[in-house]
């Protein structure tokens, strides 16, 4: 097992963050971790990073604390965005992080799969956004880790533009493992092997993209009405579109379908609408 | 890897990112001499006798300054920011860390001696040998030791915002009190009677003593004794910020 969670709690005073959280994460896997704001991401992965530590539970990375050098010298991380020293260079700051590793992976080589070896003596602080999120994703491969732990790799950048940086990801991640944020549940659903879903500090779901639409259990309805398009998404399909034909007011176009990964997490995090 | 290769690797990084802010090294390096050649160059002149001491006060001063911002305002500012939060991730003991943290502020604290140095062997009489000013070299870094924990307590005890008042406040009334801009001799005498237990005065006493002059005995206990409480008081702060939330 790479990082495991068990029973997890950590409270900030009155503000319980994390309310017996448990999830594994196991080799050649891609787990993505969703939540709301404030469901306690955040502090998950703090303590998964070993920055934090947690009230009660337990907490293993590799088998050892996260606080531990010999299993953070095995974890590649992203730095957050927007987080660089402005005046060093990308080369000065990507061989600054190299040096804490045994094994780095070449510079040369993956400052250029991420498209950053022409801007190597660039000052970070005149980085624009997307390069800036290279870099971040840099430093996490630069490790030549045996897990990453991405966090919000992609947040700000267009949708090719993800779609491009994961196929970078990808290539170069090769089987080893990955655990990444994202607000994006499109992303989760192209990359992720696994989704964990977390709010209110527990785990709510653990499983692929195609069980967690299975699982909210709830259909889409879609047809056109007498005052246009209508999307509803109701507890109980057939009761739902039994009354609709029973009213007899004019329809077409009606269509049942399972709920799109977007509906089934804002189901599953909000409860039925 | 290497602790001390890891130290060096945190120090260059840290060093670069300083010197390349005209802003900050502009009045950290300047300031201590420009103080010094106001107030006590005129003096050091007219009285070429005290033309040693009081340039060695002013290179404990800029000792202090330094190390007093580089931690109190550096840590406090920086340590809800995303890239301290990353550095916190890389493979490094908190010990190495702060190695850096405290190389980089001694780099920067002899920089600033070495210019009020400069400035006092152009313009006044001083006269040291080279021994003296290599005793000068090491006690100005060892001196500068539990000022670096008093401002890594700061950083960690005090908010972003009332770190840099605070590092000022701290500096001008010890820098004052401990006999640094004036010779203890010339102290109000209340300020006189407390003036031996600062900091700031055992700092001065321990220069003094390369020209025979200050108690340097009861200075290094002082030092030690401070080290001791803001050491304990910055770990204990450091584990506080652990617990904290940012938003």
């Amino acid at each position: 097992m790479i990082l495991a969670f068990e029973d997890v709690v950590k409270s900030y005073g009155e503000v319980r963050a994390l309310d017996g959280l448990s999830f594994a994460v196991g080799r050649n896997e891609i787990v993505a971790l969703l939540g709301p704001n404030g469901a306690g991401k955040t502090t998950a992965l703090e303590i998964a990073l070993g920055l934090r530590s947690c009230d009660f539970g337990t907490v293993r990375l590799f088998g050892e604390s996260s606080r531990s050098i010999a299993a953070r010298r095995r974890l590649g991380v992203t730095p957050q965005e927007s987080g660089f020293p402005d005046m060093l260079t990308v080369a000065e700051i990507v061989v600054f992080v190299a040096q804490h590793y045994p094994a780095p992976a070449p510079i040369a080589q993956t400052l250029s799969a991420f498209g950053l070896e022409a801007m190597k003596k660039r000052r970070a602080g005149t980085l624009s956004g997307g390069e800036s999120r290279r870099l971040a994703l840099t430093l996490a491969f630069i490790a030549n880790p045996e897990f990453f732990v991405l966090d919000e790799p992609t947040t700000g950048l267009d949708v090719q533009s993800r779609r491009r940086l994961w196929e970078v990801v990808r290539e170069a991640s090769g089987d080893r493992s990955i655990l990444f944020t994202t607000h994006y549940l499109e992303e989760a659903q192209a990359n992720a092997t696994r989704i964990l879903v977390v709010d209110h500090g527990r785990l709510l779901f653990d499983g692929d993209a195609q069980t967690l639409r299975e699982r909210v259990g709830a259909r889409r309805v879609t047809y056109l009405g007498q005052h246009g398009p209508v999307v509803a998404m109701p507890g109980d399909t057939d009761a739902y579109v039994r009354a609709l034909v029973n009213s007899g007011a004019p329809f077409s176009n009606l269509e049942i379908s399972k709920p799109s990964l977007e509906e089934a997490f804002l189901l599953l995090t909000k409860g039925p609408a | 890897m290497n602790a001390f290769l890891l130290v060096r690797a945190h120090t260059k990084v840290q060093f670069l990112d300083l010197i390349r802010w005209p802003g900050y090294v502009v009045p950290t390096v300047v300031f201590p001499a420009m103080f010094y050649s106001i107030f006590d160059l005129p003096a050091a002149r007219t009285h070429p006798q005290n033309a040693d001491t009081l340039a060695l006060a002013f290179i404990a001063w800029a000792v202090i300054g330094v190390t007093l911002y580089q931690f109190g305002v550096g840590i406090a500012q920086e340590r809800g920011r995303p890239w301290e939060r990353y550095v916190r991730t890389l493979p490094a003991s908190v010990w190495v860390r702060f190695g850096g943290r405290i190389a980089t502020a001694l780099l920067f604290g002899v920089i600033t001696a070495a210019v009020v140095a400069l400035v006092a062997r152009a313009f006044t009489p001083i006269d040291l040998t080279v021994a003296q000013w290599l005793r000068v070299l090491v006690y100005a870094i060892a001196g500068g030791i539990p000022f670096v924990l008093i401002g890594i307590t700061i950083g960690y005890w005090v908010s972003a915002r009332a770190s840099v008042p605070t590092a000022t406040a701290v500096n001008l009334l010890l820098a004052y009190a401990g006999g640094l801009w004036m010779p203890p001799l010339y102290l109000p005498s209340f300020v006189a009677t407390i003036s031996p237990y600062l900091p700031t005065r055992q700092f001065g006493d321990l220069l003094w003593s390369v020209v025979g002059q200050g108690n340097a005995l009861r200075a290094v206990m002082g030092l030690v004794l401070y080290s001791a409480i803001f050491g304990l008081l910055a770990a204990v702060g450091y584990r506080r910020d652990e617990r904290k939330r940012y938003a």
